[in-house]
């Protein structure tokens, strides 16, 4: 049998997957950040292109992929997917391990396929700037690749902790032609207002959040880009999970367990929503679907459901997701990616009726697998993937002790060569295993808005 | 190999009945129910070791005699005390300092000592740094980084030392009068040579004055923000400790265990009886401490009027373990000795240390210690 499994360009998916069809109950609406009440799209058109926001509410099951985004797709779609021969030998286990790797793109991970589709519609609606936040920098390396490849001009508010760790994202947003801060910046008035507050602070998806949606609302013709969370970004990236079915088909496989890490939800929607679909058409209803967290921001694993804005400042709408709270600042991990207070309000909706798992991980276990991974597979991954790949090891390892040989698939989300100083302080023995006092904080989540 | 084998036996005795220190204090600390720690720990530090080439040289009586005899060593008494047991008068820190100076005149390779940082002071103004020495802690405050951190890590120690491999450790003391008053008045009497081997000793304790402020305001706006009205928070010693209690704007015992209820302070500088007095008034309680500086000690250390007895009544689960980044980065390893092996084995490998506004760290806990426990105390 292959090592990779490759599909050819004409067997690139030719729709996006959209699970709100097939929810058994449908999504609470988002609220208006002001009057509490549900968002109409009038409200959104300020930020977002109309396609999207239709996008957003769109009941559809299968949405078409325009071909000029699936042409730039053709760069590096469709993505592979590996059987982890060596991980297995490694790891002596009878599971099958499968992982599709996405950081074959030329950002280095999954964010361009909701990148090139959101700077494309921008672009066929006129506007000319796009504003955004980014955590690792990988979603912020993805717009500035794909803005120019439509002729916008993009303006990326980093979180600072990342900014400082990993200066070359900032210098291929650079090359792509971006303009990238850290954030908070003295830029905005949210940005401006945390400073002054708080001058050392990492800052926080959150926050730049805030900087970037005020910085679409105040400058003309700017967009706001979100590279999570939002349910047309997980549209998007359910790409992976519908290549992924596909490649498991010509092998003749059937996922058991299907794995992603979460921070905002994309990844884990991407790979999982078309095997939730599985799960849900009683097709493959016993599929295990697990969303890796950081221990240091658990939102599923130890979140609240609630509505809670998606930022900081308070300027989004009121989601229905699992929420650790706005106003949460993650501690300053290496998985920057994976610090977001909340979680896509499909990934959660979909976690409350029992169809996604979650489970968090240590900063260290996480990078113990990383290296595990990286020693046997060659790949490096990112710190972000690396929480993914502890549960598929967990998992495989179950398997070693039970004598199961489940088929274990995970997303293989970016590389982490960007993230080599997040590897020397592991191999330093720096590392701090951060986590979310959930118990003691379960006293006094008092912090989230009230809609009455 | 020549041992050197000194028993304070009076040492300890004022930690769990909320002296801060024994000197001076015995006869209060006996009329609060203190018993003796040194004895028991004495005992199992020799029955932890497991070389036999050696040949002990000691006190005659309750300062390292008895405790050999029972554990049927070959020793020698270099020295007789003053007021031997049975006199109704006690051993003083001149009987240390005659032992002391006779294991030197006999050439002892090391002397080992049960007791705490005064003793650890007599000790060393003896064999400055020609002779190694290595202390089992006894004592209330156990600054010094001359210590093993238990009496078997001790027994372990010395099992596997080379008698040529030492290192420099702390000898450290604290004004006792302004201990009792709350203030930390620390001095530096110089680095005596201790063994070097893998099992640690303990590190010479942090001021924690050096935290930083931001996350002391941090770890404070958390553990206020978590307050329920209708808890008893019992409130250990320390910085940062004193750090909530600041937030909260009441006073704080720096060197001992306060009770606040409502944002008002119930009881000040509690001692163990009294601590389990107010557990009958009150349902709920939780225990906030931080680690006792750059040593580790959750409990064992410090805080000992946090015993055994008042976290059977409170759970494991009313500990919350408080510590900056920087604080947690300086100490090597976390223990908790609460006296008793099996309340000590429910607190498992990990603790969780909140380290800022709603953040903690999983931090390991040693369970070298932890597994070993100690003789309870008081």
């Amino acid at each position: 049998m292959d090592t990779k499994i490759i599909l050819d360009e004409n067997e690139m998916p030719k729709k996006w997957y959209n699970i709100q069809a097939d929810l058994k109950t449908p999504l609470d609406p988002p609220m208006h950040p002001q009057t509490k009440k549900p968002v109409r799209p009038s409200d959104l058109e300020l930020i977002f292109p109309k396609e999207l926001i239709k996008q957003e509410m769109c009941q559809d099951r299968y949405i078409d992929i325009p071909g000029e985004v699936r042409d730039i797709y053709t760069l590096w779609r469709p993505s592979p997917l590996y059987r982890a021969f060596r991980l297995e030998k490694v790891l002596k286990t009878p599971a099958k391990i499968y992982y599709k790797y996405e950081g074959v793109s030329p950002p280095g991970s999954h964010k361009p396929n909701t990148a090139i589709a959101q700077a494309y519609y921008n672009m066929k609606e006129g506007i000319e700037r796009i504003a955004t936040e980014t955590g690792a920098g990988q979603w912020g390396s993805s717009l500035a690749f794909a803005t120019q490849l439509f002729g916008l001009e993009c303006k990326v508010y980093m979180v600072r902790g990342s900014y400082d760790q990993k200066p070359y994202r900032k210098m291929m947003m650079q090359t792509w032609g971006a303009t990238c801060v850290p954030s908070p910046s003295p830029d905005t008035n949210s940005g401006r207002a945390i400073l002054a507050k708080d001058p050392d602070t990492p800052g926080s998806l959150g926050i730049a959040i805030s900087e970037a949606v005020e910085d679409a609302a105040t400058h003309d013709n700017t967009n706001y880009s979100l590279g999570s969370v939002l349910n047309h970004v997980c549209l998007h990236q359910t790409i992976i999970g519908l290549e992924t079915q596909k490649q498991l088909e010509m092998v003749d496989e059937t996922a058991d367990v299907v794995i992603a890490s979460a921070g905002g939800g994309s990844n884990l929607a991407g790979l999982s929503f078309p095997f939730v679909k599985d799960k849900i058409d009683g097709k493959n209803p016993d599929v295990e679907i697990i969303a890796a967290e950081p221990a240091a921001c658990p939102s599923l694993t130890k979140g609240m459901y609630a509505y809670d804005y998606g930022d900081v400042a308070g300027l989004t709408p009121l989601l229905k997701m699992f929420t650790l709270g706005h106003d949460f600042i993650p501690p300053s991990i290496h998985a920057g990616g994976l610090r977001y207070h909340g979680m896509a309000p499909l990934v959660s909706h979909l976690h409350a009726d029992k169809l996604i798992d979650s489970t968090s991980v240590y900063q260290n276990e996480v990078f113990d697998a990383a290296v595990l991974f990286a020693r046997a597979e060659g790949i490096i991954p990112a710190p972000e993937s690396a929480h993914a790949i502890r549960i598929a090891i967990n998992k495989a390892l179950e398997c070693k002790k039970s004598g199961e040989a489940k088929t274990i698939v995970f997303n293989n989300s970016g590389h982490g060569h960007f993230d080599l100083s997040s590897y020397e302080g592991y191999f330093a023995g720096s590392l701090v295993d951060y986590e979310y006092p959930a118990e003691l904080i379960a006293q006094s989540l008092k912090n989230l808005p009230a809609l009455s | 190999m020549k041992i050197g084998f000194i028993v304070n036996p009076y040492a300890g005795m004022g930690g769990a009945v909320g002296l801060k220190g024994t000197d001076g204090k015995i006869d209060e600390a006996i009329s609060r129910g203190a018993v003796k720690e040194s004895p028991a720990k004495a005992t199992r530090f020799l029955s932890g070791i497991t070389r036999k080439d050696i040949h002990f040289f000691t006190a005659a009586g309750e300062m390292g005699e008895v405790e050999l005899k029972d554990a049927g060593f070959s020793y020698t008494c270099v020295y007789h005390p003053q007021y031997p047991s049975g006199t109704g008068k006690r051993t003083t820190a001149d009987d240390t300092l005659h032992t002391c100076r006779e294991c030197i005149r006999n050439q002892c390779d090391i002397i080992i000592f049960c007791g705490g940082d005064g003793t650890a002071r007599d000790v060393f103004s003896c064999t400055g740094r020609d002779t190694l020495i290595l202390g089992i802690p006894t004592g209330v405050k156990i600054y010094s980084g001359v210590f093993a951190t238990s009496p078997e890590s001790a027994a372990r120690l010395l099992s596997q030392w080379d008698k040529t491999s030492s290192t420099d450790g702390e000898v450290m003391d604290v004004d006792e009068e302004e201990y009792r008053r709350g203030h930390l008045n620390t001095n530096l009497f110089g680095y005596a040579k201790i063994p070097s081997a893998p099992i640690p000793c303990q590190s010479c304790k942090q001021i924690s004055g050096g935290d930083t402020g931001r996350a002391l305001e941090e770890i404070a706006s958390f553990i206020t923000e978590i307050m329920r009205d209708d808890t008893l928070y019992l409130l250990g010693a320390g910085t940062t400790t004193g750090a909530v209690a600041e937030r909260l704007g009441i006073s704080h015992t720096l060197l001992g265990i306060d009770a606040i209820f409502q944002e008002r302070v119930v009881g000040s500088d509690l001692n163990e009886s009294q601590i389990l007095r107010l557990l009958d008034s009150y349902e709920r309680v939780k225990i906030i401490l931080s680690p006792i500086g750059a040593q580790g000690f959750i409990l064992g250390r410090g805080n000992q009027q946090i015993s055994h007895r008042v976290l059977a009544r409170t759970g494991r689960d009313a500990l919350i373990v408080i510590a900056t980044e920087e604080k947690l980065k300086n100490t090597k390893s976390l223990y908790i000795d609460t006296g008793n092996p099996e309340m000590n084995a429910v607190f498992g490998d990990t603790i969780q240390v909140i380290c800022g506004y709603r953040m903690a760290i999983r931090a390991p806990l040693n369970r070298e210690t932890i597994l070993s426990g100690s003789v309870p105390a008081g």
